[in-house]
């Protein structure tokens, strides 16, 4: 079997909600000993968010250890339970950051000094130690302590007021955006920058990664737009400025879609070309050669009417149908699926095994995000289903810190491993 | 200048829109990124909007500048031999290839990198495609708002009356470029340990499914679709202090009765300084002011009896706070609203975000330097900072500018 590429790699993983945990995950995922550190005296929320698994008879099921939303981030990660606010706990911390290469929160900086868990003061026990701190805001500056989550960056970053139709108020783009791809993956890259550093130079560093400069660097030219030429942009709804039609295209209802009957078919075309084979194989060849939409230019103008004409081709069609006429002309179309389609019926998804089922003592079954890479010889793996609240707590002292047993009594006793 | 992160890696790239942004990531931490392109270039270098002091030109467009930062340029027509052999040579001189052809494009052209190719058994050659090097939609045409469709996030966002709306930045191509950045890393650490390369395929439609949030766990743990709710989300009324006020000059967004930050009574107080409490200082908004939460609403929410009276209540006390929020701008209620630590954020404009004075205070945006057009241009910053071997921003090249260089260096 090949060694995985974080083999021998131990991760203290002191983050909570979406975007900390995510790149632990990703971590253990290729091989790291990730090791979270939770405490029932200031509980990720997540762990109790919906969707829970829930009961035969339709009720949640409560606890900590049965929400998809905190599952889906803590696979294969070992769980120790670990009071922050004791000054034991702190030195329990410690003796774990001695044993570990990476070190990774998202807590906010009043926190991490509160824990004294600066990293000037985790160098000084550890300097070959990768400390990555992502905060909403930065480590410093004036507005170092605003509070927020997902959903205060997705506006605060731009996204919200660059998203949907400009007749509609900037209203999000339904999730909390951020937290899932940009700034874990983000975090993960200069973790990985900054090991291949230390295999060359054997030094440790610190990761500053404000979660605010992560995603506005993200927002694509908007920003750029306005600081080299001093231009505002306003969304512009499902157009683009080299595509068209480009959008979401309603096609034919189906009850069997649960909740969501709707249909859509998104479309891209890209060129003269892409649009006379859409029109072609939706039977209206004599619409491609109309005035109104002949040239980029003319669709562009005329682009209202343009979305009306491609909603007729399609209204009475299944969004399936017309995803395959369409890519048999090689014309980029896919339909707006939702998740029952993404893990039940999309042949693609189900063929490539993308979603891992794994068994889990309280949820059962259930499915999570396998790697968002096929790495072809290191593929990583999901070694386990998450860890049940405090699971590993004593797996963590024994094995890992070396505490013996009359130490462990007393930290239990003290109400610090909890 | 300290060692950089990825100081001596060498990176060749035959990518656009999906794969520029992964070449950038490394770039900007130190490797040397030698971006192929087509003649003419590839649709980035074509797309608006362009540097205003230059105009349209294959040179001036933004959406290639921000992707393509601290690179090099050649030119290579892979549809000739003369071309296809450099690509070639220079594939086989690198560390890693990273492409987001469409699937067999360059084996088309007799450029087989991948791990089959024994010729340098070191090489990790990243794939970045919409759907995958593999499986029954590996050929399908592909641009963004495809991966954001087929990969559950459009069905998500966006009022229910209107389509399901698109998130802004080709963020799909984004996605996949930031997944395929850890990838190629995580393969060039088992590259620099093992001396085995590999082949780093990345999907847009798998790289954007951890950003359908819980939808996938909802249908899975409960058979349910999660869909798009519009501005009223997800609650069956509109509640005071949640969600979107229109301010002088733009919008805040609040969430002031979820469990973190002040309670509500705060936000009152607030009011109260500035004279606009109106009549909430009376019953029976005030009992209802003194205990807004959300728990106190779901309590609300499962009693229908005690829900209806209290609505018309609800109601007036949204519209005392959205005269409250018109009366400043949202830069002032954000800033004001995070001081008194009432959980808000402004919904930022583009001049907002380049006005922000935490990104000001922490010098975040950068003067990149443009030696041929005599000056700087301001960027966005990098998105993180890394104490021992820092990011550094280099401006983007022009169309071939080191095509001479780079081939004469093969020879």
């Amino acid at each position: 079997m090949t060694k995985l590429p974080l083999e021998g790699l131990r991760v203290g993983d002191f983050s909570w909600f979406g975007a900390g945990p995510i790149a632990g995950q990703m971590l253990c995922t290729f091989g790291a000993e990730v090791v979270r550190i939770e405490s029932e005296t200031k509980l990720d929320s997540l762990r109790v968010a919906q969707p829970v698994r829930l009961n035969p008879d339709g009720s949640p099921h409560t606890g900590y250890n049965s929400s998809g939303y905190f599952n889906n981030f803590n696979a294969g990660k070992l769980s120790m339970q670990l009071n922050l606010n004791t000054e034991k706990g702190q030195e329990i911390a410690y003796r774990l950051l001695e044993k570990c290469d990476v070190f990774l929160t998202n807590f906010t900086p009043r926190v991490i000094e509160k824990w004294n868990l600066r990293y000037e003061q985790i160098a000084k026990v550890n300097p070959r130690i990768i400390a990555a701190y992502a905060p909403m805001q930065g480590m410093d500056g004036p507005h170092r302590d605003f509070l927020g989550f997902g959903a205060v960056l997705t506006p605060v970053t731009g996204i919200s007021y660059m998203s949907g139709f400009p007749n509609r108020p900037p209203i999000g783009v339904g999730t909390n955006y951020p937290d899932y791809v940009i700034n874990p993956g983000h975090t993960v890259t200069a973790i990985l920058a900054a090991l291949r550093y230390r295999n060359r130079t054997g030094k440790g560093q610190c990761i500053e990664l404000p979660q605010i400069e992560s995603v506005v660097n993200a927002l694509g030219t908007a920003v750029l737009d306005q600081v080299a030429n001093g231009h505002s942009q306003n969304r512009g709804g499902n157009r683009s400025a080299v595509a068209a039609p480009h959008g979401a295209f309603r096609c034919s209802d189906d009850e069997t879609s649960e909740g969501s009957p709707d249909r859509w078919i998104a479309v891209a075309c890209r060129s003269d070309a892409e649009w006379a084979a859409l029109c072609d194989a939706l039977g209206a060849p004599e619409t491609a050669v109309d005035p109104r939409f002949a040239t980029f230019a003319a669709r562009k103008a005329n682009e209202d009417a343009l979305e009306d004409t491609v909603t007729g081709l399609v209204r009475e069609r299944r969004a399936e149908d017309v995803m395959a006429l369409l890519q048999a002309r090689h014309i980029p179309a896919g339909v707006v699926q939702n998740a029952q389609d993404i893990l039940d019926k999309d042949e693609h998804m189900r063929a490539r095994e993308y979603y891992w089922y794994l068994d889990h003592p309280e949820t059962g079954r259930s499915a999570y995000d396998g790697p968002p890479m096929r790495l072809s010889a290191t593929p990583g793996e999901l070694r386990a289903p998450a860890p049940l609240l405090g699971e590993h707590t004593m797996d963590v002292c024994e094995r890992i810190i070396g505490l013996d047993a009359d130490e462990i009594a007393d930290l239990l006793a003290e109400s610090v491993l909890i | 200048m300290p060692e950089r992160s990825l100081e001596g890696l060498r990176v060749v790239e035959f990518t656009d829109e999906a794969g520029s942004y992964c070449g950038r990531l490394l770039a900007d931490l130190g490797a040397d990124v030698i971006k192929v392109e087509p003649p003419g270039g590839g649709r980035q270098r074509h797309s608006p909007p362009y540097y205003a002091a230059t105009g349209e030109g294959v040179d001036s467009s933004l959406a290639f500048w921000i992707q393509n930062t601290s690179k090099q340029s050649v030119v290579l027509d892979l549809d000739a031999q003369a071309g296809r052999e450099a690509a070639r040579k220079l594939a086989l001189n690198a560390d890693v290839v990273i492409e987001d052809n469409p699937v067999v494009y360059l084996a088309d052209r007799g450029l087989v990198f991948d791990k089959a190719t024994t010729e340098k058994p070191s090489l990790v050659y990243c794939s970045i495609t919409g759907f995958g090097q593999t499986g029954p939609h590996a050929d399908y045409a592909y641009s963004d708002i495809i991966g954001q469709a087929m990969g559950g996030l459009m069905t998500l966002a966006g009022e229910p009356a209107d389509p399901p709306n698109m998130i802004y930045g080709h963020q799909a191509d984004l996605s996949a470029s930031i997944q395929a950045a850890q990838g190629v890393l995580l393969a060039v650490l088992h590259a620099d340990a093992t001396g085995e390369g590999q082949l780093v395929d990345v999907s847009a439609q798998e790289a954007v499914q951890l950003s359908q949030e819980t939808a996938m766990q909802t249908w899975d743990l409960q058979h349910r679709n999660r869909v798009r709710t519009g501005e009223k989300g997800s609650l069956p009324v509109k509640l005071p202090a949640l969600g979107n006020y229109a301010c002088k000059d733009g919008y805040v967004m609040c969430f002031v009765v979820a469990p973190a930050g002040a309670d509500f009574s705060v936000l009152v107080d607030w009011m109260r300084e500035r004279d606009m409490i109106e009549d909430l200082d009376d019953e029976p908004y005030k009992s209802l002011c003194n205990n807004l939460n959300l728990g106190s609403i779901s309590q609300l929410l499962t009693n229908p009896a005690a829900l209806m009276p209290a609505l018309p209540a609800l109601a007036h006390i949204d519209s005392v706070l959205a005269a409250f929020f018109a009366s400043m701008t949202a830069t002032e209620a954000y800033e004001e609203g995070q001081r008194r630590h009432l959980l808000n954020g402004i919904v930022s404009t583009p001049s907002d975000l380049a006005n922000n004075a935490q990104l000001r205070a922490r010098d975040w945006y950068r003067q990149v330097p443009f030696d041929y057009l005599g000056g700087t241009v301001e960027f966005p910053g990098a998105p993180y900072r890394l104490s021992e071997s820092p990011v550094a921003i280099g401006r983007p090249p022009r169309l071939g500018e080191h095509t001479e260089a780079v081939l004469a260096s093969l020879q």
